[in-house]
């Protein structure tokens, strides 16, 4: 049987290592060939993990503690397919992108490649070392990406990203210390039962306390945001659209694998109410934020912010005795996390395009987009349907399973959070809309765009939108054990 | 306010050191795993006889696969931010005309060469003792700089295609190697080295790396060494 998963480590990194070969802001058209053959090989594992479940990979064949395991199931080939989903139409849209604007582009393809490599890695990871390396990749090719961008804002943005993920792997990584130190591995199969069986340590509560804090501010959970809206809205569309779709949920799939899993012994309800109160302050805060801000990549970036605290809900809501009603919350988390992805990367994708056109970032400045820019403009609405978790989105399917699992479990307090949450980040795609059908301020010329531009974005958001009609396929997946 | 978080930052650090020390101090669990037991026990089939060269390269490989793409990424975020900063090349004999450097030029002459052979030396050596591509690359890096300093390298710009070549060179090797014992071997895995010819694959990655690790050293430093001439030389 042909195993996709030791190929969709080496392609990536491969394809990293070449397009650095070939030379300052080439290798474009080996990254969309070499993503349309991970997209293939993704969706046969996923296919492989439907039929046959959930399994384990030794690297070098050693197997745990002594080498390096990796695990794959259903959330993995979510996660997955995911990642290769958003990534494809963004490369497509980054060549478009960069042939009109060579701003930061220099080493956007090496950076990409190496971005999504350490994504693939992540995401299989069994080892709480081997995920620290991942964490490591990941954070310096993000950083890498919003530097690249050469303005002294987003380098300063740049730095300040580095300094808080190198923070948060520190913290990270200190975690994984402390239990080496007591339990001897690092391998997550040794450890559960072990954490599970014995008397819990000190160690291993400071462990479980500094390994979440690090990745927490990751994930850049209120109050932790305040790093993302500079270091997102400053960099060029293609990587904001990168870093806010995709990058910040890899490090949120690790609070979510490791609270459920190496964890589950240690947290109790208190902590899990504490992350659903600090999501609650996200969702309204960044709300706000978002629409009292001037500039359009910065909304969407403060929005980004809001759309993170909807995951933490589901930390409490699972702890609800009621079956069901946990069940149904981890699929809404999950469907939340699918959802905002493909629209945060359709959104960042339109509101690039509509900046590049207008020639500066300024939401007065979009009268007239209707009919200049619609179906950018129509792929920005689109998103924000999503977003606001209209029906059919995603979104909706989404926040109806958190609501559906908050009335079952008696939680109120959630379903009003999420109802402000959706009225308030209408208020804020509602503000960019209206906007955009003003007439045109007087003395601003739009400059066309190639279409290229505008269908990937628009794809990314019909994804979104249809997602709804397909959520049962990707809650399939996740069952699958 | 600001003083108040400076205050905040050093209690909330004092109180995670000694917390810190507390739990170290606890003694490890009876459970512990004993992981160095079972390394000695599988080491004859690394294909090396020192444990860390054979966890690094063999057992735990993996992780040295991404650790040296770590580094790789360091060096190109690094290239990313100069992006379109105005860089002069600085004279290759910019220190020669100091009659006081012909010292140092003259040790960095007999120096260099020294140290190549130290790096190949330290190379050979991992395989039984402390040694191996890391260490070799760190010195590799370290004659790079040196000439540098005395003025008989210049500092690098935008890299062309053989520099390019030289710094993934060792990753792609690595690559294909991983690959390659992949689909040849029987069962097939990632990184799975047949017994018999593990040192020799082993001794073949580890080249590879210490020319491709000494360049991205080395270019961490020389990248950047040129914008610091270059501000000096104006004031």
């Amino acid at each position: 049987m042909f195993d996709p998963v030791p190929w969709l480590i080496l392609l990536p990194l491969a394809w990293g290592c070449l397009t650095f070969l070939a030379g300052i802001g080439r290798g474009g058209r080996l990254v969309v060939a070499g993503l349309i053959i991970q997209l293939v090989l993704t969706i046969i594992l996923a296919r492989q993990i439907v039929m046959e479940g959930a399994r384990h990979y030794a690297v070098g064949g050693w197997g745990a503690p002594l080498g390096v395991d990796l695990y794959v199931d259903g959330l993995t080939g979510i996660m997955l397919l995911l990642t290769h989903v958003v990534a494809l139409p963004l490369v497509v849209y980054a060549r478009a992108y960069f042939s009109s604007q060579a701003e930061g582009a220099s080493y956007f393809w090496p950076l990409t490649c190496f971005l999504l490599a350490a994504m693939n890695v992540l995401f299989m990871s069994a080892d709480i070392f081997n995920i620290y390396v991942t964490l490591e990749l990941l954070g310096l090719a993000a950083v890498g990406l919003v530097a690249a961008a050469g303005s002294a804002g987003s380098v300063t943005a740049a730095i300040r990203y580095l300094l808080v993920t190198l923070l948060g792997s520190g913290a990270y990584l200190m975690g994984v210390a402390l239990l080496y130190g007591t339990y001897g591995s690092v391998s997550l199969a040794v450890l559960e039962p072990l954490l599970a069986t014995t008397e819990i340590s000190a160690a291993a509560c400071l462990a479980a306390m500094l390994m979440l804090a690090g990745l927490l501010l990751k994930t850049a959970l209120f109050p932790f945001h305040f790093w993302l809206p500079p270091a997102h809205g400053g960099a060029p569309a293609p990587v904001s659209a990168l870093l806010s779709a995709l990058v910040i949920k890899a490090s949120f799939y690790l609070i979510l694998r490791l609270w459920f899993d190496l964890f589950a012994p240690l947290v109790t309800t208190q902590a899990a109410q504490l992350l659903g109160g600090l999501g609650a302050a996200a969702i309204l805060w960044g709300s706000i934020l978002a629409f009292n801000q001037t500039r359009l990549k910065m909304l969407v970036a403060y929005s980004t912010v809001a759309q993170i605290g909807y995951l933490f809900l589901l930390f409490p809501l699972m702890t609800s005795a009621i079956p069901g009603a946990a069940e149904s919350a981890m699929q809404g988390g999950v469907m939340q996390l699918v959802a905002h992805a493909l629209a945060k990367a359709a959104m960042f994708a339109a509101a690039g395009v509509m900046v590049l056109s207008a020639g500066k970032d300024d939401i007065a400045l979009l009268g007239g987009m209707s009919s200049h820019l619609p179906l950018t403009l129509f792929t920005f609405a689109l998103a924000g349907i999503t977003l606001m978790g209209l029906p059919p989105s995603g979104g909706f399917i989404a926040k109806w399973l958190l609501i559906d699992s908050a009335v079952s479990g008696g939680q109120w307090g959630w379903v009003v959070v999420m109802i402000l949450g959706g009225l308030l980040s209408a208020a804020y795609v509602f503000k960019v809309l209206r906007q955009a059908f003003l007439p045109p301020v007087a003395g601003i010329k739009f400059k066309p765009v190639i279409r290229m531009l505008e269908w990937p974005a628009f794809l990314l958001a019909l994804i979104s939108l249809l997602l709804g009609f397909r959520s049962v396929e990707v809650l399939n997946l996740l069952g699958a054990a | 306010m600001r003083n108040l978080l400076n205050v905040l930052v050093i209690v909330l650090s004092a109180a995670l050191g000694l917390v810190l020390i507390g739990v170290i101090l606890e003694s490890p669990s009876p459970a512990r795993v004993r992981l160095s037991e079972e390394v000695l026990m599988q080491i004859g089939a690394s294909g090396v006889t020192h444990p860390v060269t054979a966890v690094l390269l063999n057992f735990r490989g993996y992780d040295t696969l991404l650790e040296v793409m770590v580094l790789l990424l360091a060096l190109l975020g690094v290239l990313a931010q100069m992006g379109k900063q105005k860089r002069e090349n600085p004279p290759a004999g910019f220190y020669l005309t100091e009659p006081r450097m012909q010292v140092l030029l003259w040790l960095a002459r007999v120096l260099v060469p020294l140290m190549v052979l130290v790096a190949g030396y330290l190379l050979w050596a991992g395989g039984h003792q402390p040694g191996g591509a890391f260490q070799a690359g760190a010195v590799l890096a370290a004659a790079g700089v040196l000439l540098n300093l005395s003025g008989l390298l210049p500092s690098w710009m935008e890299p062309a295609w053989n520099l390019r070549a030289g710094l993934v060179s060792g990753l792609l090797v690595f690559l294909l190697i991983a690959a390659a014992v992949m689909t040849t071997a029987s069962p097939g895995l990632l990184l799975q080295y047949p017994p018999a010819s593990a040192g020799m694959l082993i001794l073949l990655v580890e080249t590879g790396l210490t020319l491709s690790l000494g360049l991205i050293l080395a270019g961490l430093f020389l990248f950047l060494s040129g914008d610091a001439i270059d501000e000096e030389a104006d004031k």
